[in-house]
């Protein structure tokens, strides 16, 4: 036996000792994920999918843009072998013993391949950002992948991550617990636009833990649609004074659910982080947006802002909009709301005066309440604008509007 | 030769706005390409008369008839009245977040021109003409690629009020209080941009208070409403009076003037 297969044997022994979950866990009780069973994966997993081969442990990179791939270091590890699975967890916390935890036991029980990146800064290019995108397809039914992402200090990246299956790269479901890691040095930034479109009957969970350093700056904007079981869970830990960290959620539900969780912990001076979530959702979908920020003794001038929404679309959704505030320090300002409600009513008589049917304008409204809720998260992002004239939003949002798909597990 | 029958014909409409009854009886006709200003005080029920015949949800008519050429307007949706023709400028237009203005109204004239059996304008041909009547009316370039009315001023509003007005054309515009918030230059475009399209047969129904700006329309007619009746007619004398005297000397209870 080697340390890698050693290491996986302790993390599956962890669990069994320590068990999966518990069902009264604050973070969870709402939307319980799947029993450990599935996040372990079986035999028959191992066989992995239809899908043709890809370069790569099942992410491939694309470099965008004339910054092109300038300063990036990629390297695909193997977690079963021990001296790569040494590089790819090289400096990341250990699974630890918070709510989420057996989710990070489960993850180095099962992963066997994972991405490291660094992005360091190219002379005479320290003004153009590093711009990629990021594709993920799944290899195996039960499966636990490992993003790294190192951005150098003082350097800018515009990064796409995308994770998008149709049915001719794998035909199985998946179940699938994403493990991200991303560290920020001093005043480095990264805008990252991320699309997590699962099929009807996968289950995935991803674990997104961001730490920033002084003056660095992390915006994502999140788009993420239903499946049997979606977690998308967010850990920003705002280390270093002036450290900024925006977060966007869009999320969309046609009948399933989608669990998103962000957990914001401002530790220094004069750091700020703003979260917002907006849910569309219709059918018998179950949806739950959870911000938690927390701000530390000493965080002097810090600055929050939470502001989370929902609107039922159709059917009778289930929404739970849950803003959370700690806060352990006098000089700081902070403000939270949270509004489930119908589409605006002026602005949809508005349109209607011009001349547009009522599910015109039902359509133009909603979807551009979404597109504002991701501009909000990536300010001025050319790349999310590019996105955005993809087309791929609208033809979601088209599809959702025309009816609730799919059934609640 | 018989005249032709007004565009717009409004017989005994009555609206209420919750449980209160805000417009009692109100009557008026509007020929194609003339311009009728509409005063009165405060909760005297001009805005709910255009908010009524564009068919808002929550101007729930009790009685009486609206035809625009001869179409029954309260009988419509309310996008298909703006299909018929009828355009109303907003005294708060709202926000539109997200969708950006040239969409947003490259969206609406294309719904209208199908309606009417007419292709779809490009995005290039509209923005186009888009660029030319903004620059015509002093809003920036920049603001067809923002999104509607979010972050604008209450002049910038208005404007682009007007430049929808300018592009969809519709045969009856009701502007309420399209001047509050312009600056001169404001309500100059205002003034030119009526006088454009009142001279291309589109009629007019103006909410305002600002008596030089009702002189440079020069209207056919001035209503005034009071208790929800138009209780006086008469030309721009009447607005003239009216801007001396105010509003208060003349509570006296109100009958319907037919």
């Amino acid at each position: 036996m080697n340390s890698s297969q050693a290491e996986r044997l302790a993390a599956r022994d962890h669990l069994r000792r320590q068990g999966w979950i518990a069902r009264r866990s604050e973070a969870f009780h709402h939307l319980p994920p799947p029993d450990l069973a599935h996040w372990l994966g079986g035999p028959a997993d191992d066989a992995g999918c239809d899908a043709p081969p890809l370069a790569g442990a099942g992410w491939t990179l694309h470099p965008l843009g004339d910054g092109g791939a300038h300063g990036v270091d990629a390297r695909w590890l193997d977690a079963l072998e021990p001296a790569q699975r040494a590089e790819l967890l090289a400096g990341l916390p250990p699974p630890g013993d918070g709510e989420a935890a057996p989710f990070a036991w489960a993850h180095r029980a099962l992963c066997r391949q994972g991405l490291r990146l660094r992005i360091a800064a190219t002379p005479g290019r320290a003004a153009a950002p590093v711009v990629l995108e990021l594709r993920h397809q799944p290899r195996q039914r039960a499966e636990a992948p490992l993003l790294v992402i190192d951005v150098d200090a003082g350097v800018h990246c515009v990064l796409l991550e995308t994770h998008e299956r149709s049915a001719s790269d794998c035909a199985h479901p998946v179940t699938q617990n994403l493990h991200s890691h991303i560290q920020l040095g001093a005043g480095a930034r990264l805008q990252h636009l991320r699309v997590v479109a699962p099929e009807a009957q996968d289950q995935i969970a991803h674990h997104l833990h961001a730490t920033l350093a002084p003056d660095a700056h992390y915006a994502q904007a999140l788009v993420a649609t239903d499946s049997a079981y979606h977690l998308q869970r967010g850990t920003l830990q705002l280390r270093g004074r002036g450290a900024r960290a925006q977060h966007a959620a869009l999320l969309l539900l046609q009948g399933q659910q989608i669990d998103h969780q962000v957990h914001s912990d401002l530790q220094a001076p004069h750091s700020a982080s703003a979260v917002e979530s907006l849910v569309l959702a219709q059918g018998s979908a179950r949806a739950v947006s959870n911000a938690y920020t927390r701000i530390a003794a000493g965080a002097d001038e810090a600055d929050v802002r939470q502001r989370l929404s929902g609107v039922p679309l159709s059917g009778q959704p289930r929404l739970t909009l849950r803003p959370h505030l700690e806060i352990l320090h006098d000089n700081v300002q902070a403000a939270h709301g949270a509004t489930w409600g119908a589409l605006p009513a002026d602005a949809l008589f508005y349109a209607r005066q011009r001349g547009l049917d009522e599910a015109s304008a039902r359509a133009l409204i909603t979807e551009g309440m979404a597109r504002a809720v991701l501009e909000r998260g990536l300010e001025d992002s050319e790349l999310l604008a590019q996105w955005l004239a993809s087309g791929w939003l609208g033809r979601r949002m088209a599809r959702q509007l025309q009816g609730p798909t799919g059934l609640t597990s | 030769m018989t005249p032709p029958d007004p565009l717009l014909q409004v017989r005994d409409l009555r609206v209420n706005v919750g449980e209160r009854t805000v417009l009692r009886s109100v009557s008026l006709d509007v020929n194609a390409g003339s311009l009728v200003v509409l005063m009165g005080a405060n909760g005297s029920g001009k805005s709910t008369l255009g908010l009524a015949l564009a068919g808002h949800p929550a101007y729930h008519v009790l009685g009486g008839q609206a035809l625009l050429a001869g179409q029954d307007l309260l009988a419509m949706p309310a996008h298909e009245r703006a299909r018929a023709g009828l355009f109303l400028s907003f005294q708060s237009p709202p926000d539109v977040p997200g969708v950006k203005n040239n969409l947003f109204i490259r969206t609406a004239l294309n719904a209208q021109r199908e309606s009417r059996g007419q292709e779809p304008l490009d995005a290039f041909d509209f923005l186009t003409s888009a660029k030319q009547a903004a620059k015509g009316l002093g809003l920036p370039e920049a603001m067809l690629g923002r999104p509607v009315n979010a972050g604008f001023s209450g002049g910038e509003r208005k404007r682009n009020e007007l430049l929808q007005l300018s592009l969809l054309q519709p045969r009856l515009a009701l502007l309420d209080e399209i001047d509050s918030g312009m600056d001169v230059d404001g309500v100059r475009a205002v003034v030119e941009q009526v006088a454009r399209l009142r001279a291309q047969g589109t009629a007019f129904i103006v909410v305002s208070h600002y008596l030089q700006m009702i002189e440079q329309l020069q209207p056919d007619a001035v209503l005034r409403l009071d208790q929800g009746c138009i209780a006086e007619s008469g030309d721009v004398g009447l607005a003239r009076h009216i801007a001396e005297t105010g509003f208060a000397s003349r509570t006296a209870p109100v009958e319907p003037l037919t």
